[in-house]
């Protein structure tokens, strides 16, 4: 078996990786062959798009975590599959009801306009409240093994910084400047504080939106509750890089997909991190040669369309092989490659993703 | 030219954005002058055309074809800039952690900006009778960027964000301005999406003028009663079924994009050992001959 798949001794997989490539599948494949070698796991997309659960037979349903029926799969006993999705404002407000110091205060936070707005915008917010996500459930320790799906390019990267840049925000001046308590602030305000507040005044004159009390008031109502995000964010950077984490690359051989790989390669890098493997999806399978066609009695006509069939994908072989070379070239040294072949269709039935998971295990 | 002024490229990841958006503006600067630019900074369109841009993100590909990159981060700065003429502050703050947490606390203001600059551009191509092609970010991201104006508007009840994003929301529903293609390939996922996309686009946006670009459909080579007759050759008929099965795909797809009423190109699978520009040339080709049919029949291919 690879190294890449040997996920023993392992409590947290996250798969990264451009868009397309096949990530969510193939974490719902490691995650669904793990359940079936009887561990407890669970499985959790942060894609907007409901694929996941979709490929895994689920409605889309409610943010919670929904149990997969392995029954047909004669799963090992103490197996078991649940699988969820990400709402980032539905996190975001049990973030809240989670720290509020009263229940008014939690009232004013969730009925104010500017944390709807906040919560609403995805960017950033998703990245950050996948973290909690994946925090909750590793907190409560139900599951031995949790499968995570990121979403899609640059923002695999964001999910893996959200922590870092929330502690970086909460350390900031930028609370004490838009009205936190003054000890919060670590830093006397600046000249660029009352530039920026001027900014803000002056944003509001033009823009409409009469922003700046409310950006203020908002602040203040989250006052009390910085040091319990803090303390999450830090907590989730910690899972990340713990020993039982592992960071799974998944790529394919296309122009577009190892550019991006490439980018994914030197921000985990930047970040400190390093991918525990790298799988190199939907690789074309070995092609059979033209003297099998050329040996048999068939029709010259027929012939030669079989023939002009596999000229046509040894093109696109030779297309892949050399896209196939330049991701070996760019993998950092050390960490293990597993390449996988395509399997022709697109999974529609648990069965599928075993097969998916088990052929992954041989191509190690 | 019967193509909107401005057209979005956007689809699933891996179904081809970047070529068809490099193929459509290869097209179009056959006809006006004209601007392929993505909203990601990673100029893989433009690698595409076989350059590369320079460090401002401009490069020119031929005397009516410019490529070019624009983030939203760039907007929002440059819209900073405005309202905060004192350089030296304004760059300042851009740079503060302060600055992150009141853009932070603006939902959607740089895709907003980003969209009111996707304007600016329709207009300027208008008045110079040109084009734009944008080889856009997921379908995810670009749903989530046009549908950010009504909150803005909600935002700022007047002033004038609130007059921009009544000028975004009339180009984004004109369809001589403003068009989106949607990549798909013959895959079934990845055409489901592109549907539900459409829909989206369509009955909640209102987008004016939105097409689907089926990309990668191979061309049939064997026929019904060749397959009974490769039974024995394992492999090869492997390939002859995995050939036929895509086939099978892309005519359901095209089925189900007639039935929802949109409009569909086809562009063929090349089976060749590199894609470069001759590649990308051929699928110019292809646009071009489809766009003269719709030019003949005189109704933009963008509005059903």
């Amino acid at each position: 078996m690879s190294e890449v798949l040997d996920l023993a001794g392992k409590r947290l997989v996250i798969c990264l990786g451009p868009g397309g490539v096949g990530k969510t599948t193939i974490g719902a494949a490691v995650a669904l062959e793990a359940a079936v070698s009887g561990r407890a796991v669970d499985v959790m997309t942060i894609d907007p798009a409901p694929r996941l659960l979709d490929t895994l037979g689920l409605q889309i349903g409610p943010a919670t975590p929904q149990e997969v029926p392995l029954t047909s799969l004669k799963a090992r006993s103490g197996g078991r599959l649940r699988a969820l999705r990400l709402d980032p404002k539905r996190m975001f407000d049990r973030l809240i009801e989670r720290y509020a110091p009263s229940p008014a205060a939690r009232e004013a936070i969730l009925g104010d306009r500017i944390y709807r707005g906040l919560s609403n915008a995805l960017a950033g917010v998703a990245d950050y409240m996948a973290g909690e996500l994946l925090l909750e459930l590793h907190l409560e320790g139900a599951a031995d093994l949790i499968v995570l799906d990121t979403p899609p390019a640059s923002e695999a990267i964001d999910f893996l910084d959200a922590p870092r840049r929330m502690l970086e925000l909460l350390s900031s001046r930028a609370l004490g400047l838009l009205g936190a308590s003054r000890d919060l602030a670590r830093k006397p305000l600046g000249i660029f504080d009352f530039a920026a507040r001027a900014v803000l005044a002056a944003f509001d004159r033009l823009s409409g939106v009469h922003l700046l009390p409310d950006v203020q008031a908002f602040v203040r109502r989250l006052e009390g509750m910085y040091a319990g995000f803090a303390e999450r964010a830090s907590q989730v950077q910690t899972l990340i890089r713990e020993p039982t984490s592992v960071l799974i690359l998944v790529a394919t051989a296309e122009p577009q997909r190892v550019e991006q790989t490439r980018e994914f390669v030197s921000s985990l890098d930047r970040l400190g991190l390093r991918p525990g493997g790298l799988i190199i999806n939907r690789v074309m399978p070995p092609l059979p040669g033209f003297d099998e066609i050329q040996r048999t009695r068939l029709p010259a006509p027929l012939k030669h369309k079989l023939q002009r069939n596999l000229a046509d994908f040894s093109a696109l072989k030779a297309r892949e092989s050399a896209w196939l070379q330049t991701l070996k070239e760019l993998t950092p040294d050390g960490v293990p490659m597993l390449v996988a072949e395509d399997l022709g269709s697109e999974p529609n039935t648990l069965r599928d993703l075993v097969r998916i998971a088990r052929s992954l295990r041989a191509a190690g | 030219m019967t193509l909107p002024h401005l057209s979005l490229v956007t689809g699933k990841g891996g179904t081809g954005k970047s070529t068809v958006a490099a193929a459509l503006a290869l097209v179009l600067a056959n006809h006006g002058e004209t601007v392929l630019a993505d909203l990601d900074q990673r100029g893989t369109a433009a690698r595409l055309l076989g350059v590369d841009l320079d460090t401002r993100g401009h490069c020119s590909v031929a005397a009516n074809l410019d490529v070019r990159s624009f983030s939203p981060r760039a907007e929002l700065e440059a819209f900073i800039e405005r309202i905060v003429p004192i350089k030296i502050i304004s760059r300042r703050m851009l740079r503060s952690h302060t600055f992150g947490y009141v853009t932070a606390a603006l939902p959607g203001l740089e895709a907003f900006l980003m969209l009111e600059r996707l304007r600016q551009l329709a207009d300027e191509a208008a008045n110079r009778n040109g084009f734009v092609v944008i080889d856009g970010p997921a379908t995810g991201t670009v749903l989530e960027l046009l549908s950010v104006s009504p909150g803005v508007r909600d935002l700022a009840p007047s002033g004038t964000l609130n007059r921009l994003a009544r000028s975004v929301d009339e180009f984004l529903q004109s369809p001589s301005r403003f068009g989106v293609l949607l990549t798909a390939r013959p895959e079934r996922l990845a055409v489901r999406e592109a549907l539900d996309a459409l829909g989206t686009l369509r009955d909640q946006l209102m987008i004016g003028s939105a097409m689907a670009i089926l990309n990668g459909v191979p061309e049939q080579l064997l026929s019904q009663s060749d397959y009974a007759k490769i039974h024995g050759l394992g492999d090869h008929r492997r390939l002859a079924l995995q050939r036929k099965a895509t086939c099978e795909l892309a005519a359901r797809a095209q089925g189900q994009f007639d039935r929802a009423g949109v409009e569909v190109i086809e562009l063929p699978m090349l089976y060749t050992p590199e894609f470069a520009r001759p590649q990308l040339e051929i699928l110019a080709s292809v646009l071009e001959s489809f766009q003269k049919e719709q030019a003949e029949k005189g109704v933009n291919p963008h509005s059903r």
